[in-house]
């Protein structure tokens, strides 16, 4: 039952840019996003929110704009390098960063993301500062193609990414060092006594994290075509985090659904008043109200029933 | 139909809500009954999607996308934009339309940021109605928006936004900017600063933290440097875009004792500096220049002498817009519906229509009165030479604008209330202008003293 719920959801997603083409790059920014708050979920099964990880958003996203720079043109080397930059700059962010619990950690987050911010928007000469930097349209293992073509290439593969990514990720939660996430959560000192190095354990987390939210930054960058600080900028942050609570972090599945409920309700709000803003608001406001464990609580729940 | 279908979704949504507050939750029926609706819902978005843009079409109507700032700090800028827009639109549909054909526009708001405008860009390029995007007013927007106005081949009007690398690659098809660029709006001020103030030593900066500002800091210092080697810029500030409070800035503006102080803030930004350095004697002790000054004169109380422009040749009382009827009736009709008279952004919009209504007709009379395609209407707009409200906007080889630059200094008249811009010079446009293809700053570091003196002098605008 579930399996079939979760085809025809992602097959209704691959057909919907057919009958609405400029559905495609929303859906594909959705999918994006939809990845970084996955990263945020994950660290959130722990109790530690993050409201920086819009960084590693924009690093990754810097980092594709950078590496193009310096003469990487393929959209598979792209991605992967630029993860790696995004899960590099979480290992060192991580290392000091994970000592901390509860507020501290948010506000350290925080505050090193905006350290982040401001350097892209002050470096000038690098960054190109509020103006941002552009994404040129890679080649596609080694075939270079049109704009139309590579944007298409790159919403279905993150469709593939968002099915291959979300099921390794449901692996890891699964595993030991997943459930190890949830007792940090429910007692950390138990955890150490049982063996468990927790340091080690929310380590791994972070910068698996990190790598997500650095995999939504690249493919957001892509389909963008351009980098701007904004990216890293602490409401982004915050927005990622509303969409996984929005979404529900009981599975993988909710950072997603979020995503795409975001998405196409801004898509939706803009297209009907200037005060899209209070369409938005009100919404969300309704769904945290009735829905406290996010959409996914609505398929967890069938879950539950059927055991 | 994709109503209905959206109401029954809707009515179903709400229906399963009472699951959750039931304590035997989860019978297998009903959660599939929430999937289904779910599904449904995913669908219903997806037909409202195509519908919605159908549902809009008006048979025979011009389509124009408008992209300003409605919401957000930066709509004190926009918002004077999407009036004049609206102002315009209901007097060309009252007067029949462009040749002959209603329009109707779509306005999307840039302070959704970059990924937003581009959904929205993609979502109206979509529609073969909207065949004209006048897009935007910020620079970030329109650098993002220009590769996409080439792939998807829309003609694209800049109507605000003026950074010099917007189409510094002359490889543009599709982007136009019937309005100059930094490079001559801030030269400008340079010459008019060393006609009016021959001896000036020294000059500080406060320019809000983003490209616009350091941008223009650049060009200004360039140009100071090149037509009078010995001045000195003794600070730069770059306070944050939309700081309340200058006053840490004003300190050390005050401090510094500089002969001049050049500043490009605008909207509230500018309101509120001005209120703050007026009472700590700021435009007393310095010779102030305000780029975007015109936006808040009918605002702030602005002192006598303070040099302000438009940013191009957009000033509603300048003599040549005095001179032409329509330029009149526009500020009139502005002033009755918006309280306010139009200030530049204003008129720079509606200079953009009047663009824009230019080109189609140029394009009907080359095809035969056919209704045009998006690349008949580029073609038009290609070396077109349009009389606007204000002057003459001609397109350059590469897509760039030429137009005049109207600067002048602040004095009162018996006429209205608030400060005008006197003693007024107007430059040239392409006199300002590096040649097609050339590096801006390279070229502005080419410029001799000289160069200034066969330029219009201060006042010689009457």
């Amino acid at each position: 039952m579930r399996t079939i719920v979760a085809a025809s959801a992602v097959l209704i997603l691959a057909v919907l840019p057919v009958a609405a083409p400029w559905l495609q790059f929303v859906l594909t920014v959705a999918i994006a996003k939809g990845f970084a708050a996955l990263g945020v979920a994950v660290l959130l099964r722990a109790g530690l929110i993050s409201i920086g990880h819009a960084m590693f958003f924009a690093a990754s996203a810097y980092g594709v704009a950078f590496l193009a720079r310096a003469g990487i043109n393929d959209l598979g080397l792209l991605l992967i390098l630029s993860v790696l930059v995004a899960a590099l700059v979480g290992a060192i962010a991580g290392m000091f960063l994970v000592r901390y619990r509860a507020i501290f950690f948010a506000m350290l987050n925080l505050a090193v993301s905006m350290v982040f911010y401001a350097l892209c928007a002050k470096l000038y000469g690098v960054t190109g500062g509020t103006d941002g930097l552009p994404v040129p349209i890679p080649a596609v293992f080694g075939i270079a193609v049109g704009e139309p073509v590579f944007k298409s290439v790159l919403f279905y593969l993150s469709l593939a990414l968002m099915l291959l990514v979300g099921l390794a990720v449901q692996r890891y939660l699964n595993s030991p060092l997943g459930h190890a996430l949830s007792a940090v959560h429910s007692n950390e000192i138990r955890l150490e006594y049982l063996g468990i190095p927790v340091w080690t354990v929310l380590l791994i987390a972070y910068v698996i994290s990190a790598a997500l939210a650095g995999l939504g930054g690249a493919i957001a960058g892509f389909a963008i075509g351009r980098v701007v600080p904004d990216f890293a900028f602490w409401t982004a942050s915050g927005h990622l985090v509303l969409i996984a609570v929005l979404g529900g972090i009981g599975g993988v599945p909710g950072a997603f659904l979020g995503a795409l409920f975001l998405e196409l309700l801004h898509s939706a709000a803009v297209t009907v008043t200037d005060a899209w803003n209070l369409i938005v608001g009100m919404t969300l406001i309704i769904v945290i109200m009735f829905l406290p464990q996010g959409f996914y609580g609505l398929f967890s729940r069938k879950e539950a029933s059927s055991l | 139909m994709a109503f209905k279908a959206i109401s029954i979704v809707v009515a179903r949504c709400l229906s399963s809500l009472e699951l959750l507050f039931r304590l035997d939750r989860g019978l297998p029926q009903s959660n599939l009954r929430l999937v289904v609706d779910g599904l449904a819902g995913a669908l219903a978005i997806g037909v409202v999607a195509t519908t919605s843009v159908a549902a809009q079409e008006k048979p025979n109507a011009v389509g124009l996308g408008i992209f300003t700032f409605t919401s957000g700090p930066a709509a004190a800028y926009g918002m004077p934009g999407k009036n004049a827009a609206d102002l315009m639109i209901d007097e060309i549909n009252a007067t029949g339309g462009i040749e002959g054909v209603p329009v109707s526009a779509t306005y999307v708001d840039e302070a959704q940021g970059a990924q937003g405008v581009i959904a929205e860009y993609r979502r109206l390029a979509g529609d073969a109605k909207n065949q004209v995007m006048i897009a935007a007013l910020s620079s970030a927007t329109c650098l993002a928006l220009a590769p996409l106005a080439e792939q998807l081949e829309v003609p694209t009007v800049g109507w605000n936004c003026d950074t010099h690398q917007l189409l510094m690659d002359g490889k543009s098809k599709y982007v136009f900017r019937p309005n100059g660029n930094t490079v001559p709006e801030f030269i400008a001020y340079a010459i008019y600063l060393l006609d009016r103030k021959p001896d000036v030593k020294t000059v500080a900066i406060i320019n809000p933290d983003y490209a616009f500002g350091h941008d223009a800091a650049k060009i200004f210092t360039a140009a100071l440097k090149a037509l009078k080697p010995d001045i000195q810029i003794v600070a730069e500030l770059y306070p944050k875009l939309g700081s309340p409070n200058y006053q840490t800035e004003i300190s050390r503006l005050t401090t510094a004792r500089p002969d001049v102080v050049f500043s490009n803030l605008w909207g509230a930004d500018l309101e509120n500096f001005v209120r703050q350095a007026t009472p700590r004697g700021l435009f007393a002790s310095s010779q102030v220049i305000l780029a975007l000054g015109e936006t808040v004169l009918q605002r702030v109380p602005l002192p006598d002498g303070v040099i302000v422009g438009v940013l191009g040749d957009g000033w509603w009382m300048s003599p040549d817009a005095k001179a032409n009827p329509e330029t009149v009736k526009f500020a009139e009709a502005y002033k009755r519906r918006f309280g306010e008279y139009p200030v530049f952004p204003a008129i720079k919009m509606a200079n953009a229509l009047i663009y824009v209504k230019a080109a189609y007709k140029a394009a009907m009379q080359k095809n035969g009165g056919k209704r045009p395609t998006r690349a008949e209407l580029a073609d038009a707009m290609k070396g077109s030479k349009v009389a606007t409200l204000t002057g003459t906007a001609q397109t350059r080889a590469d897509n760039d604008g030429l137009v005049d630059q109207i600067v002048g200094v602040t004095v009162k008249t018996p006429a209205q209330q608030f400060p005008v811009i006197g003693d007024m010079a107007r430059y040239k446009g392409d006199s300002l202008m590096p040649q097609v293809g050339q590096d801006p700053l390279a070229w502005i570091s080419t410029l001799k003293p000289e160069f200034a003196k066969s330029l219009p002098k201060p006042g010689s605008y009457k």
